[in-house]
């Protein structure tokens, strides 16, 4: 710990305090590659995917594996709902541009009908919800970059309507302890890319410091001889930035053949 | 949630039940595939298709009660996600925004509302409950601008008077116990199991104080033997704590009109099962207990309800607009954006992306050097660009000039300045490229042969000034070093930021021309500083005089913008005389061929440069010794020109002050022109080259320059001509 704490860092700080209250649960994590080095091969991502697979059919935790038509490529792909709070600002800002014609230009598409031919009261049984928050879909992959030797988390965002969000909406969206210890990064860590599978614009997380920030946590888990799963551990401390939970619940093995 | 207080409050004596309606929720995918779909399937036709959606009852609080629409909705039989429950639904696409609103919403929903009334008569509901939660999808469209119209409907039968509730809602495991819970949960898993399914969207139950039963609806007869109080199930989307999802609404209405008279109580088991944290739970569905209303014995549809209100809260439809996601151009445009503001994320954090883009480039000379910059510029995303040339392209052009094709030369061969057009948009349609066919007065050829020359080199001089000033920098790519004279002038005079490229054989000179303070400041400079500038350009043309002055490297170093010269600026000889005067960019056609491609590269990377430079284009001058120094922008230095040497492989960046004798910026030529335009511009296009040089006072120079050698000993006469006085390497 005392490791961990004299290294200057301030990029991943807040992970890095996060990882400090999940530290004795991520050090128990047992599904796991015996890895003697912190450099993750392709074929260890497989692995650590496989078995991160596995533990999510269990959970139910809505991870699949896709494969890209025609390769032998794949990505470990999540859908997840967010519910986003402060609805005036954020479905303000969610339609920057066109937001000035289209409501008036939905509504006007009845105005004689609007009223009359679809008087549509109902018999009381139907209730009037609030729209007191914003729902977003987001849309998460994990790819194996090789130049990097490490996990990428690429994603994307829409609303329920189905346009997709721009970088400075995600922005908005990211919760503000992380979008400071992102912002301070000097390569301003999120940002958008074409999807390398895909070929789709995607949002992503910056990989040039993953490896070093991943080797201490794993020497340090390998100090005390835990097998490691490198890449849930590494969605546990990289995913939360942009709303990605990753259930404590994975580092607990299933079996009572836990080595505690 | 919020809404349920206030029945939670009231008696529950009167109390009708109330359901929460699906808000639609729809992912990209369905679009683009509606776009397909229209496109090379639909086409014309506006029958009614069968499509699919899908609910899920394990969301976590908060969240609204969703039908979802994926790309996968138009394989109406294909899968629906693990542990979601498919809804089948009608696809109405119309062909005309005036045929989606003149559709008749009300009879839409009665026809839809007939069938699954139908379908409950006959009792066919029953063997295939999810009739009950059909819905409609009604949508427009619009391909040319990619926004989507379109409005939902969820049918529901209504009861006349409400539902009476007996017993409210409230959460299972207040009223069941442990084990009960977990017989249930094992007892559904093993009815989707028996089903081959992940999902059971309604099922019917019995349970003892350890044992939970459950049965399909179409067993009830077989199931029910006594129907005083039965307890039915729904696979429950809706996340309230009071309140059902739509899902129950046409179930109750079959069960009133199939057993209706028969059952005293009914109680309703909305389950929900979501997983959270890794764990799974059924705890939170809901129970409660109901007094169905007699339906009436005749076999009149009743009222039905469903249309789903927009994001204001009317009743109407909603529109989505997805061109920055579908539209090709959009996206070649924001692709076009994304490669450059990765450079900005990774690689220049500080570099100013909107100046560039937001650049308005003026090419003059759509030539080897005009196409080149060309690309240039659209690779820095550069969407304003403007061809002026008078050429055609001829036979030995497409190989040097990247905008044109073998195609473009027959017949005559295409104008150039509009078949550059025609390229960059071919190659980018997000530019916004002009081009203009005419040609660029120029000092000693007459335009004074009739009075027709004379009101087109008036219009071409209007034209061109017009063009200058609505741009920002002006690029003089042109072949001959004259028709650069008329646009320096004018641009000098503007103050606009001009980029000069020329090409010898194995050599180019690439420059920004010096850009004159602006004329407000002028005064207050001259009234209370001794005019600086002239000084130091008349003491390098002067050079007996520079014992007076600091030493040269320090008088060439540090030259801020507005000092600097222009292309005009180190020649004696005034432009004109194309015979005696050969100059680099006469020679062009005999360039080695990579020479524009790098000149031209450069004019563009110095404009950028330039453009990052918090001072614009009176940015101080960096010189090849700054090279080791602190670059002053993020993209380096701001020189004022790169002379290369193709045969040395080497550039270097000389810089140089303004000529107060110079032919084309100097205060003299600036004023006449400023105070007489056409006029004066006129007597330098029918004059010889002694007219300007006259009026600068190069001819006097000239006399005393000669004077001098005559007198001097022979080291002066290297350095008294201006062009290398005032050049450093
Ligand atoms: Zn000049």
């Amino acid at each position: 710990m005392a490791l961990w704490i004299t290294y200057e860092m301030t990029f991943y700080y807040v992970i890095l305090l996060r990882l400090f209250t999940n530290a004795r649960l991520l050090l128990r994590c047992a599904a796991m590659t015996e890895t003697d080095c912190c450099v993750l091969d392709e074929e260890d991502f497989r692995r650590c995917c496989r078995l991160l697979l596995q533990r999510s059919e269990q959970l139910r935790d809505g991870w699949s594996w896709e494969v890209v038509q025609g390769s032998d490529e794949g990505y470990l792909r999540k859908t997840a709902l967010r519910s986003v709070p402060d609805p005036q600002t954020s479905t303000c800002s969610s339609r920057p541009k066109q937001s000035k014609e289209e409501p008036d230009c939905a509504s006007s598409l009845v105005p004689d009908s609007g009223r009359g031919e679809l008087d549509e009261e109902d018999d009381g049984s139907c209730i009037v919800s609030e729209g007191s928050s914003v729902v977003l879909q987001y849309e998460y992959h994990i790819l194996y970059s090789s130049s990097y030797s490490t996990p990428v988390l690429y994603f994307r965002a829409f609303t329920l309507e189905g346009r997709s969000l721009t970088l400075e909406e995600v922005w908005s969206f990211v919760h503000p302890n992380f979008r400071l210890c992102l912002q301070n990064s000097p390569l301003n860590a999120l940002s958008q890319q074409e999807h390398p599978l895909l070929g789709q614009p995607f949002f992503y997380l910056h990989p040039c410091r993953t490896e070093e920030f991943m080797k201490l946590v794993l020497t340090a888990a390998e100090d005390k001889h835990r097998p490691m799963n490198y890449v849930l551990l590494w969605l546990s401390l990289v995913g939360p930035a942009v709303g990605l939970d990753v259930p404590l619940e994975y580092c607990i093995e299933p079996q009572p053949s836990d080595p505690e | 949630m919020a809404s349920d207080s206030t029945e939670a409050s009231s008696s529950t004596s009167d109390l009708k039940l109330q359901f929460a309606p699906f808000s639609s929720s729809l992912e990209a995918g369905f679009w683009h595939q509606l776009t397909q779909k229209k496109l090379s399937d639909y086409r014309l036709d506006e029958s009614p298709k069968c499509i699919k959606g899908y609910y899920y009852n394990g969301d976590p609080d908060s969240l609204p009660t969703r039908l979802t629409l994926e790309f996968s909705a138009f394989d109406a039989d294909g899968p629906t996600p693990a542990r979601c429950c498919p809804a089948p639904g009608t696809l109405y696409n119309t062909n005309t925004l005036d045929a989606f609103k003149a559709t008749d919403k009300k009879a839409l929903l009665e026809k839809e509302a007939k069938e699954i009334w139908d379908a409950i008569q006959s009792g066919a509901a029953l063997k295939k409950p999810s009739i009950l939660s059909k819905f409609i999808l009604l949508t427009f469209a619009d391909l040319k601008k990619y926004h989507f119209y379109y409005w939902f409907c969820f049918p529901a039968l209504c009861f006349p008077e409400g539902i009476k509730i007996i017993r409210p809602p409230v959460n299972l495991e207040n009223v069941f116990s442990a084990v009960q819970i977990a017989a249930l949960q094992e007892a559904y898993d093993g009815l989707c199991i028996k089903r081959r399914t992940t999902v059971a969207p309604y099922f019917i139950m019995k349970y003892t104080e350890d044992t939970v039963d459950l049965a399909l609806l179409e067993d009830w007869e077989t199931f029910f033997t006594d129907t005083k109080k039965v307890t039915v199930g729904v696979y429950d989307p809706c996340t309230l704590s009071q309140h059902p999802g739509w899902p129950l609404r046409n179930l109750l209405v079959l069960l009133a009109k199939q057993w209706g008279s028969k059952l005293d109580l009914v109680e309703v088991l909305c389950f929900r099962d979501r997983t959270l944290q890794g764990s799974r739970s059924i705890h939170h569905s809901l129970i409660f207990q109901i007094k169905l209303p007699e339906l009436s014995s005749n076999s009149v549809c009743p009222k039905s309800v469903g249309w789903e209100k927009n994001p204001k809260g009317a009743m109407g439809p909603r529109m989505v607009n997805l061109s920055e996601c579908m539209d090709p151009k959009r996206l070649a445009e924001s692709s076009v954006d994304l490669n450059l503001k990765l450079m900005r994320w990774r690689l220049v954090p500080s570099l100013e992306l909107e100046k560039v883009v937001n650049t308005k480039c003026l090419l003059l000379g759509a030539g080897t050097l005009g196409c080149n910059v060309a690309r240039t510029l659209m690779g820095w995303g550069v969407r304003h660009i403007t061809f002026v040339d008078n050429a055609k392209i001829s036979y030995s052009n497409p190989v040097r000039q990247p905008l044109y094709e073998f195609e473009d030369c027959l017949g005559g061969g295409k104008s150039k300045a509009t078949a550059a057009v025609d390229r960059l948009t071919k190659i980018f349609p997000g530019v916004n490229a002009q081009g203009y066919n005419m040609s660029i007065p120029m000092p000693g050829h007459p335009v004074d042969f009739s009075q027709a020359t004379l009101s087109q080199a008036q219009k071409d001089v209007q034209q061109l000034e017009k063009l200058i000033s609505d741009h920002d920098v002006v690029f003089l790519l042109m072949d001959t070093r004259e028709s650069r004279w008329l646009p320096t002038v004018i641009a000098a005079s503007k103050r606009k930021l001009v980029m000069n490229a020329a090409l010898g054989f194995d050599t180019f000179v690439v420059m920004r021309h010096g850009l004159k303070k602006p004329m407000s400041q002028i005064i207050s400079t001259e009234m209370d500083s001794s005019p600086t500038c002239s000084s130091a350009s008349s003491s390098s043309s002067t050079p007996a005089g520079s014992g007076t002055h600091v030493p040269g490297s320090s008088l060439f170093s540090n030259i801020p913008g507005h000092k600097l010269g222009c292309y005009f600026c180190n020649d004696v000889v005034a432009p004109g005389d194309s015979t005696r005067d050969r100059t680099l960019d006469q020679q062009c056609t005999v360039s080695r061929p990579g020479l524009a491609m790098i000149a031209g590269a450069l004019a563009v990377e110095l404009m950028i440069s330039i453009l990052q430079h918090s001072e614009g284009g009176y940015a101080v001058a960096s010189s090849s010794d700054d090279r080791m120094n602190e670059p002053p922008t993020s993209l380096g230095l701001v020189p004022h020109q790169i002379r290369g040497f193709l045969s040395r492989f080497d550039n270097v960046l000389p810089a140089s002050l303004a000529f107060d004798k110079c032919t084309a910026c100097s205060p003299i030529v600036l004023d006449h022109y400023e105070k007489e335009g056409f006029i004066f511009l006129s007597k330098v296009f029918n004059s010889s080259h002694s007219f300007l040089e006259d009026l600068t006072g190069l001819t006097l120079l000239h006399q005393e320059t000669q004077a001098a050698e005559v007198n001097h000993t022979p080291t002066h006469t290297d350095t008294n001509k201006p062009k290398m006085d005032n050049t450093i390497y």
